[in-house]
């Protein structure tokens, strides 16, 4: 009894899902779009994260620009010198060595290092406390601590810790998504390396005002810069900038910092450390 | 009764001040007056560390077309020039004076007043440019600049607004009522600007009937029009006090003067009167000292760059529950990150309170019973646009009317929900700005 109510229902909608599958069949053979079968190859090894670093919305748009203009100096900052050796061989073409960077706080007014303004019952981002008043800290400069950039983090690089962001250098892919996301410019992009001194800090104030705000300020006194062997260390409008080219991580600037808690701060790249060691 | 048509709020007005006259606050032992108490670009300092200033001289000037000078508010000795905390919740460039007591003014400033008839419409203009007025309301846009409006429109209308919407504050209600006669011939002066053929009104809330029956005696024989208005926040906006007086709407993007009316505020139109007839730049008004938690509360007339410990101190000191300064009305004004953050030209009140409930109540989700929509003046709906800036979609936004919203903060009032929509308003705001400035750099 039951397979008799089928029979109708079966037959019918069998009946229509044939004839739209011939329908089907005939369109995609009329409207067929001629596709580089190399686009699905090269957007397969990509990442695929879609997340704009290499100035395309999106991976599959960089496999397509790649496969038709064959650009070797086009790069992947996500996959790095991997990714870069793959798409040569599979292209047949010789890339350029990408430059992989990372996101660097250049911050390290923690809870108690930094002073604190009034204390901030709002909005919990970083941009709506700026919109305010100066923020949670006194020097303007500084990480609001509020962690607006850590939603921007594809990667899941960043996390907020005793009032600063704290970057996994590891996870970081550089894709520079984070900068956008900070108010005060905290964050910068730097280019990746086993290890490297910067002075994690941001604050143009002049010395006394900057030492008031911060145990960890930069106050512009020189002595990094008179003991630097490489002089690679240059003051700036109240702020000591270490030239990542020139400075060889001897360490000599960290000994002679004369601010309470450091303002000179050691990175470390593990995987970056590891390969060196490896090889 | 008139007001206006679409919104508003009735917050407890709390105008515990109405019935304190106006006390002059004595030269603090330091000054800091701030080179930014107006839009637009900060001013420029002329003067340097050690110089010998006298009070009423010229120590911030006009940085271009929408600007406004800065002068000393005492005599005394420029101690520094450098940045300091700001009402506005930003650090500002300001000049530090010590006063040397003798509080003597510059040569040709403060006279005896004179009649302003014999002067012409562009020595007018040039005497409130020089003296730095700006809107004493709370935006401080540079006078003279909305004096002079683009040729070709037609100014039929001014209003001074004496609505004063914000609860607390009294620090217009008083001068309405303790210096009526300058109210009234700074409005004639503004007049005047117009060859008289504007129509000159006073709008003025019902809860001060006391300043509405002073005005109108005075004003009645000069043809100037007294208002009452039926009281509503916020009245005393810009657009919305147009539309109470006149009946006309200020469409988005428009400006007042698009529609003939120009609106100035109470204290400005004192500060006119001063500046025109006796030579006196703007370099004091009148503060409201409320709140629950201060000793005692006053309208003092306090210097322009008296610091808040010093206001504070002069009225006798907080309470022990005070936890939260608020620089102008509790509705706009700004929570005080510093005490040393300095009276300026369009700080009205300063408001002592405790804000230990505040803590308890967290942001809950809309639950879309549409409140908002029905107090917001502008006729925007609060609640889509703050849940978009929760969703960082900031071309939707923009659709919306993000730009014509004025943040009186009606929404964030009546919301059940406790939601901060007007400071994710601001924040999408921030966003935005910040946008544009990425795509032009």
């Amino acid at each position: 009894m039951i397979s008799e109510a089928f029979i109708p229902a079966v037959t019918s909608l069998g009946a229509v899902a044939l004839t739209l599958g011939v329908i089907i069949h005939f369109v995609s053979q009329k409207f067929h779009v001629e596709e580089d079968p190399m686009v699905t190859i090269i957007n397969d090894i990509l990442p695929g994260v879609n997340c704009g670093a290499c100035g395309y919305p999106s991976c599959n748009q960089f496999a397509e620009v790649l496969v038709e203009t064959k650009d070797s100096s086009m790069s992947c900052p996500v996959g790095g010198a991997d990714l870069a050796t793959k798409l040569g061989d599979t292209l047949g073409i010789a890339m350029a060595e990408p430059k992989p960077q990372i996101a660097v706080l250049m911050c390290q007014g923690s809870n108690g290092v930094a002073r604190q303004t009034a204390e901030y019952l709002g909005i919990q981002d970083c941009w709506a406390a700026t919109q305010a008043y100066v923020g949670p800290k006194v020097c303007k400069y500084s990480c609001v601590g509020l962690g607006s950039c850590i939603a921007y983090c594809d990667f899941g690089a960043m996390k907020l810790e005793d009032g600063l962001v704290v970057i996994d250098k590891d996870l970081c892919t550089g894709c520079e998504a984070c900068i956008a996301a900070c108010p005060t410019g905290v964050l910068t992009m730097q280019e990746k390396k086993a290890e490297r001194y910067v002075i994690a800090c941001n604050s143009h104030d002049k010395g006394a005002a900057a030492k008031k705000a911060c145990d960890a300020a930069c106050i512009a006194c020189q002595k990094c810069v008179k003991v630097c062997p490489e002089e690679a260390i240059t003051i700036d409008n109240f702020l000591a900038v270490i030239d990542q080219d020139k400075c060889n991580a001897c360490g000599k600037c960290i000994d002679v910092c004369p601010t309470k808690v450091n303002c000179i701060r050691l990175e470390k790249d593990l995987k970056a450390v590891k390969q060196k060691q490896a090889s | 009764m008139k007001t206006f048509t679409i919104g508003g709020i009735h917050p407890p007005e709390n105008k515990l001040t109405e019935d304190k006259a106006i006390e002059v606050m004595p030269v603090p032992a330091e000054l800091c007056i701030s080179l930014n108490q107006h839009l637009g670009k900060p001013a420029k300092p002329v003067v340097k560390m050690g110089t010998e200033v006298k009070k009423g001289q010229l120590i911030g000037e006009a940085d271009g077309f929408i600007s406004a000078n800065v002068h000393a508010s005492t005599s005394g000795k420029v101690k520094a020039v450098k940045p300091a905390p700001h009402p506005g919740g930003q650090y500002a460039m300001s000049v530090f004076i010590t006063p040397d007591g003798n509080d003597e003014w510059l040569e040709g400033c403060n006279t005896a007043p004179v009649d302003w008839k014999k002067f012409s419409k562009e020595e007018i203009i040039a005497k409130i440019k020089d003296a730095g007025i700006v809107g004493m309301g709370g935006a401080g846009f540079p006078t003279n600049v909305k004096l002079s409006p683009p040729p070709g429109k037609n100014i039929d209308h001014i209003i001074l607004n004496g609505a004063e919407c914000e609860p607390f504050l009294t620090a217009d209600h008083r001068l309405m009522l303790e210096s009526a006669e300058e109210v009234i011939a700074g409005l004639e002066i503004i007049s005047s600007l117009f060859e008289g053929k504007a129509k000159a009104s006073i709008g003025i809330e019902s809860n001060k009937p006391d300043a509405i029956n002073a005005l109108k005696q005075l004003g009645a024989p000069k043809g100037i029009d007294v208002i009452p208005l039926k009281t509503k926040y916020p009245q005393g906006a810009e657009k919305q006090l147009i539309n109470a007086v006149t009946g006309r709407t200020i469409e988005p993007g428009e400006l007042p003067f698009d529609k003939g009316c120009l609106v100035q505020n109470i204290g400005t139109a004192v500060a006119i009167y001063e500046a025109v007839c006796k030579n006196k730049p703007l370099i004091e008004r009148v503060v409201t000292v409320s709140g629950m938690e201060i000793t005692e509360r006053k309208n003092i007339l306090a210097r322009v760059g008296t610091t808040f410990k010093d206001i504070i101190s002069f009225c006798g000191n907080t309470t022990a529950h005070a936890n939260q300064v608020i620089s102008g009305g509790p509705m706009m004004g700004k929570a005080v990150f510093s005490f040393d953050a300095p009276v300026t030209k369009t700080t009205s009140g300063l408001l002592f309170i405790n804000n230990k409930g505040l803590e308890k109540s967290k942001e809950r989700t809309c639950i879309r019973c549409g409140k908002c929509v029905d107090v917001c003046p502008q006729g925007l709906g609060p609640w889509l646009l703050a849940n978009v800036a929760q969703l960082r979609d900031f071309d939707e936004i923009q659709l919306l009317g993000l730009a014509n919203c004025t943040e009186c903060g009606s929404c964030t009032f009546v919301c059940p929900s406790k939601r901060e929509l007007v400071h994710w308003i601001k924040y999408a705001k921030a966003l935005v700005n910040n946008r544009q400035k990425r795509k032009t750099a």
